[in-house]
């Protein structure tokens, strides 16, 4: 009895080896386990056995039944991992095809260069109280000009710099319009109608006709500053103008004052900032200088905020101006700056985000 | 404009211990921008006039030679040489080693070609003389060994400024030596020499004869004149000037030409008021007449000898026979100074700054004298100026004779009353936000030439009519002369006290930040800037209409003639553009659209614009998707809508042939078509040279982008009880739109259908398909009883079939 149990786990094994199919499986595991299995078999052949017998040759019987089950689960196992690793095997895509590596198609995006670098001197602004404005690109000449304190004979009115859209010495058209030459148009339109003290920037399209080259636009970007309060001064406009540059050039920036001539403010300023590549020792960027023309600012002309409805026995402020693109192209090292209204995706997509 | 500091320092000392470069660095911090600073003259005085004794030729090179000389008795040198004209018995100049030359270049000591060589022998454009020389510079032969180039040059050192002149439009008093001279002696705290005083005018005055002044002027009214002043002299002999003078005119860029026309440029360098000088036997009569030309065409040759159509409204000064100058800006040909003159008349005039710019900018003339003119000059200034110009005159010319009197036409401008403006001490120095004293205030004005009374802390400022002409208005210019001689890089940066208050980004400006992230991070997008200004050529290409565009009436070219009224045909530009690069891109822009306004001129709307290109695949349903999700991200309560015919869109103009016929969706938002959805028709494709598919979307926002509009999310608590799926498969035209299957399931009342979507379709013939559909039921209060879902799947079949939609056999 005992030899023949020996014989039926042996002959199992061998079985069970060579077989590949799962149903196979489940058929030796009947034949073996089932209600007229081999097993039941021998056991039900038991009930003449002596008690001795029956004990040992149970104990056997029970441990092949258990030790079958325990390789058939096996078996299963293994021919179900084979069955999904072939499938996978067949299914296998190649992990290094990316889009990373494709030739001509676009797979990410991005900000324009002038957003980036807008955005992120909005952010200081912003943080230091100022609002961001907005104002329209067709402006008329009062907003333009006479508000800010630009005379009708005055050189900037030419047709020569300004885009028209009726002759300027039309005297037929009580309100001309004009492409605003600069984001100073905000100055007037963003005074109207706030009770100092307030301080806001306004950044923008301005359009000069011009001709263009690598340095020169039709169309660029500026970012106008206004600041009015009671008691404001030189000193003031200073600490303003040296916290935000450092900001903006993420390093402690030396700036300096000299006389600029603008109609719209009185005193008026160049600023110069302490040459950023030599450090004031005088190289090619500064032209052995040491320091670098960035932005013209002042104190704001009494008629300018006169035009403003601004009290000025009471308040005065000052207000500045910045070149975006010039702050772009230093940014990125771009050399043309035509590119940026150009719409090539081979520029854009050099900033792109991801 | 270059300034000679030689000749300033005719008027001021400038203090020793000061470079070129720290003169040049204070000007530009307190006055104007310096551009450069040039050093004339320099060395001359070391180089030497030497006499050569012996030639050798160099031991080691054919086309060098060791030249022996001699600069002083005993004092014998050699030199390496490789000038062809050399010969023994030359004299030349001689440049020892250490010598800085005129042209900058420094003598070290060094070998050439293994011989020491002391120094070197100087051709003309070592000395700067000449900008390219052959051989040394041969010296005349009996000059004494020894002498100094600058002595025999009769050279003087000088250092010549060069200053920007954009720095001094509003500063006319700058524009000749003796003005910037006072900025000097305020910026070196030096007494300026101010010979020009009563005194000195009146040994002027005494020259007049009882005669009658041979010319005499007439000023018309409404013409450009602001005074004028005429004297006529007798007996002047034309002649070179002398040298010191051809030589300052030299360094300053102007050619010498003769000692009159010289004097004139002279004075008018020196004291910043032009003049002009007739030759007085050319003008026919004894008047002339300054008046306005009243008509068109006739011509004018200027002494450029160039012949120029005048209009009615120049000033002109005219004899009997017509126009003799045209009023500040150049005289003509005829009446000019010639080598036989020998009687002169002398104008010294001011004019309306307006009118002088006006006439020079239409002619392309722009003068020494229109250039000055246009900055607004100072009529209490003519007569200084012309005293000036007959000082020089009789200086160069003692012969010369003064005619008859100082004739003058033109509005009264003796009784000049100054502009006064008040002040006080503390309001200079609050606006600087710097302690400046009181005594320094005054001296400032002092220096400046602004007459001060002062009460206690109360300023009267009587302002110069010279910086009163346009210059100086009010207090706030009083505060900038304070300022910029006190100098800005004293005042120490300080923080004003502010009330704190929130700020934020405006609505539109979230809104447009929203857009833009979404695009970038979620459709993968680049922003692009197309240019404002559109031509013709590109609308037609786009067959969009633009009678509702703005025309720039000076554009730069026909291609930015008038301003875009959509971004679309720019965005066809730029798909054209980038599809030579790439098979497959999206792209948006933020941008404006402007369009004729009757009441406001104009309006600009805010426009996005969205293009979506694949070589190969369909881009509609990509792009429709993403806009979906966009609207939603931006809370914009939208509708997809087919075209409708009773609502035009507001962005595609009716009839418009670039849209796809089926792929179109026009967005509904709060009423009205604010936006479309479609690809580009084929036909317009191949207009641009477009290979593929494009999809775009357009949007105007203008209507809804600064309201605040909100996210209207709300939290429910999930269902205790379980939903029930029941899915059905119903049949279809096929030419009826997938999502026309869900219409009758949104009208069933029927809380307890929570979600019904699409699972899947399926052709079954040419015009017929299958779609499979999920409903799913539940209740948030009890689980669903087997009656109630048997009753309610019953009633969605009804409903499908009641629209026409068989449940499938």
């Amino acid at each position: 009895m005992i030899e023949k149990l020996n014989n039926l786990f042996s002959n199992f094994t061998t079985q069970l080896e060579a077989l590949s199919k799962q149903a196979e499986v489940l058929n030796l595991k009947a034949d073996l386990l089932g209600k007229n299995g081999k097993v039941s078999e021998i056991l039900s052949s038991l009930k003449n056995a002596s008690l001795e017998e029956k004990k040992s040759i149970g104990a056997l019987a029970n441990k092949i039944k258990d030790d079958v089950q325990q390789l058939i689960n096996q078996k299963l196992n293994a021919l179900e991992l084979e069955v999904i690793n072939h499938k996978l095997a067949s299914e296998r895509i190649d992990i290094s095809h990316l889009d990373s590596i494709k030739a001509s198609g676009l797979y990410s995006g991005g900000y324009h260069p002038v957003t980036i670098v807008q955005k992120e001197i909005e952010e200081i602004f912003l943080s230091m109280g100022f609002e961001v404005l907005d104002g329209p690109h067709i402006e008329d000449e009062y907003h333009n000009f006479e508000a800010l304190n630009i005379p009708k004979d005055h050189p900037a009115r030419d047709m020569t710099d300004t885009f028209w859209f009726q002759r300027p010495d039309d005297t037929s058209v009580a309100n001309k319009y004009l492409l605003r030459t600069h984001t100073s148009t905000i100055q007037v339109r963003g005074m109207k109608g706030k009770r100092p003290p307030f301080k806001f920037i306004a950044p923008g399209k301005v359009f000069r006709a011009e001709r263009t080259d690598a340095s020169h636009e039709m169309v660029f970007h500026q970012l106008e500053g206004m600041l009015v309060g009671e008691n404001i001064s030189v000193s003031h406009l200073i600490f303003f103008m040296k916290t935000i540059l450092s900001e903006i050039f993420k390093k402690e920036v030396d700036v300096r004052l000299r006389p600029g001539f603008f109609p719209f403010v009185e005193p008026g300023f160049e600023l110069d900032i302490k040459c950023l590549i030599c450090g004031g020792g005088g190289c090619s960027v500064c032209k052995q200088s040491g320091w670098v023309e960035l932005l013209p600012c002042g104190m704001v002309h009494p008629n300018v905020l006169r035009h403003g409805g601004i009290d000025t026995n009471k308040y005065n402020g000052f207000a500045f101006g910045l070149g975006l693109d010039r702050l772009v192209m230093l940014k990125y090292g771009i050399d043309d700056i035509r590119h940026l209204h150009g719409g090539d995706l081979r520029f854009v997509s050099q900033f792109k985000s991801y | 404009m270059i300034i000679s500091l030689d000749w300033i320092k005719d008027f001021v000392k400038i203090p020793e211990n000061l470079s070129a470069k720290e003169i040049g660095q204070k000007f530009t911090l307190a006055t104007a921008e310096i551009e450069g600073i040039t050093e004339v003259g320099a060395g001359l005085e070391e180089i030497k006039v030497a006499q050569i004794l012996e030639i050798e030729k160099h031991p080691e090179a054919d086309k060098l030679n060791l030249v022996t000389f001699k600069f002083e008795e005993n004092a014998i040198k050699k030199v390496v040489c490789g000038a062809s004209n050399v010969r023994v018995g030359m004299k030349v100049p001689y440049a020892p080693l250490g010598v800085r030359l005129p042209n900058g270049m420094v003598l070290e000591p060094k070998k050439i070609r293994g011989v020491l060589s002391e120094g070197m022998l100087c051709s003309k454009q070592e000395l700067g003389l000449e900008e390219e020389s052959h051989g040394l510079m041969e010296l005349v032969a009996d000059t004494t060994l020894g002498t100094s180039m600058l002595t025999y040059l009769q050279e003087m050192p000088d250092v010549l400024i060069e200053v920007d002149n954009k720095s001094l439009t509003h500063r006319p008093d700058l524009w000749g030596h003796f003005g910037i001279a006072r900025e000097f002696a305020t910026v070196f705290e030096q007494d300026l020499q101010n010979r020009f005083d009563k005194k000195w005018e009146e040994r002027f005055t005494k020259m007049f004869t009882t005669d009658k002044s041979p010319i005499v002027p007439f000023v018309e009214i409404n013409c450009s004149s602001l005074g004028y002043f005429g004297l006529s002299m007798n007996n002047v002999k034309v002649a070179p000037s002398p040298n010191w003078m051809q030589r300052r005119l030299k360094n300053i860029g102007l050619r010498p030409i003769n000692n009159i026309v010289d004097v004139s440029n002279y004075v008018m360098l020196e004291l910043g008021i032009p003049l002009h000088i007739f030759d007085r036997d050319k003008i026919k009569g004894e008047k002339l007449v300054i008046k306005q030309m009243n008509s068109d065409g006739v011509e004018f040759e200027t002494l450029d000898e160039i012949k120029r159509k005048l209009i009615a409204t120049d000033t002109v000064i005219c004899d009997e026979t017509g126009p003799l100058v045209l009023a500040g800006i150049m005289g003509g040909l005829s009446s000019g100074i010639s080598d036989n003159t020998q009687n002169i008349f002398i104008e010294v005039a001011n004019w309306k700054a307006a009118d002088v710019r006006r006439t020079s900018a239409r002619l392309g003339l722009r003068t020494d004298s229109s250039q000055r003119y246009e900055k607004s000059l100072d009529s209490q200034l003519l007569t200084r100026t012309m005293y000036r110009t007959v000082e020089l005159m009789i200086e160069l010319l003692p012969a010369a004779k003064v005619v008859g009197k100082l004739e003058y036409a033109g509005p009264a401008i003796s009784n000049f009353s100054p502009l006064i403006i008040q002040t006080t001490v503390e309001k200079i120095a609050t606006t600087l936000g710097h302690p400046v004293s009181k005594e320094n205030m005054l001296n400032i004005f002092r220096r400046l030439d602004f007459k001060v009374v002062a009460n206690g802390n109360n300023l009267a400022v009587e302002v110069p009519s010279y910086r009163s002409t346009k210059d100086v208005e009010v207090e706030a210019d009083l505060i900038e002369e304070i300022g910029r001689i006190v100098g800005y890089d004293n005042i120490v940066p300080t923080s004003p006290l502010f009330r704190a208050v929130p700020v934020a980004y405006s609505n539109t400006q979230k809104f447009h930040q929203k857009i833009r992230n979404f695009l970038i991070h979620s459709s993968r997008a680049f922003e692009v800037m197309s240019y404002p200004m559109v031509g013709e050529k590109l609308l037609n290409r786009a067959a969009w209409p633009y009678d509702n565009a703005l025309s720039i009436i000076n554009p730069l070219s026909n291609d930015f003639c008038m301003m875009r009224n959509s971004l679309i045909p720019s965005i066809l530009d730029t798909v054209a553009l980038n599809q030579k690069n790439y098979t497959e891109f999206r792209f948006f822009e933020l941008g404006r659209a402007y369009v004729k306004n009757a009441k406001e001129f104009r309006k600009e709307e805010s426009h996005l614009g969205v293009a979506f290109f694949s070589q190969s695949n369909g881009q509609y349903l990509d792009l429709v998707n993403e806009s979906e999700r966009l609207l939603s991200s931006l809370n914009v309560p939208y509708q997809l809508a087919g075209k409708d015919k009773k609502f035009s869109s507001l962005v595609i103009p009716g009839g418009w042939m670039g849209a796809h016929p089926y792929e179109y969706y026009d967005l509904k938002i709060m009423g009205k078509n604010y936006g479309a959805i479609f690809s580009v028709h084929p036909i317009l494709l191949r207009e641009f040279k477009i290979r593929g598919n494009l999809a775009i979307l357009i949007l105007e926002m203008s209507a809804f982008e600064n309201n605040n509009l909100k996210d209207k999310k709300k939290y429910e608590p999930l269902s205790k009880f379980p939903v029930v799926e029941f899915d059905c498969t119903v049949v279809m035209q096929s030419e009826r739109s997938i999502s026309s299957v869900l219409e009758p399931l949104s009208k069933l009342k029927l809380k307890e259908l929570l979600s019904y979507k699409i699972v899947g379709q399926y052709d079954i013939s040419e015009d017929k398909r299958s779609v499979t559909i999920r409903t799913i039921f539940g209740d948030k209060e009890r689980t669903l009883s087997p009656e109630f879902i048997k009753s309610a799947e019953g009633q969605v079949i009804s409903a499908l079939s009641n629209a026409g939609l068989p449940l499938k056999e």
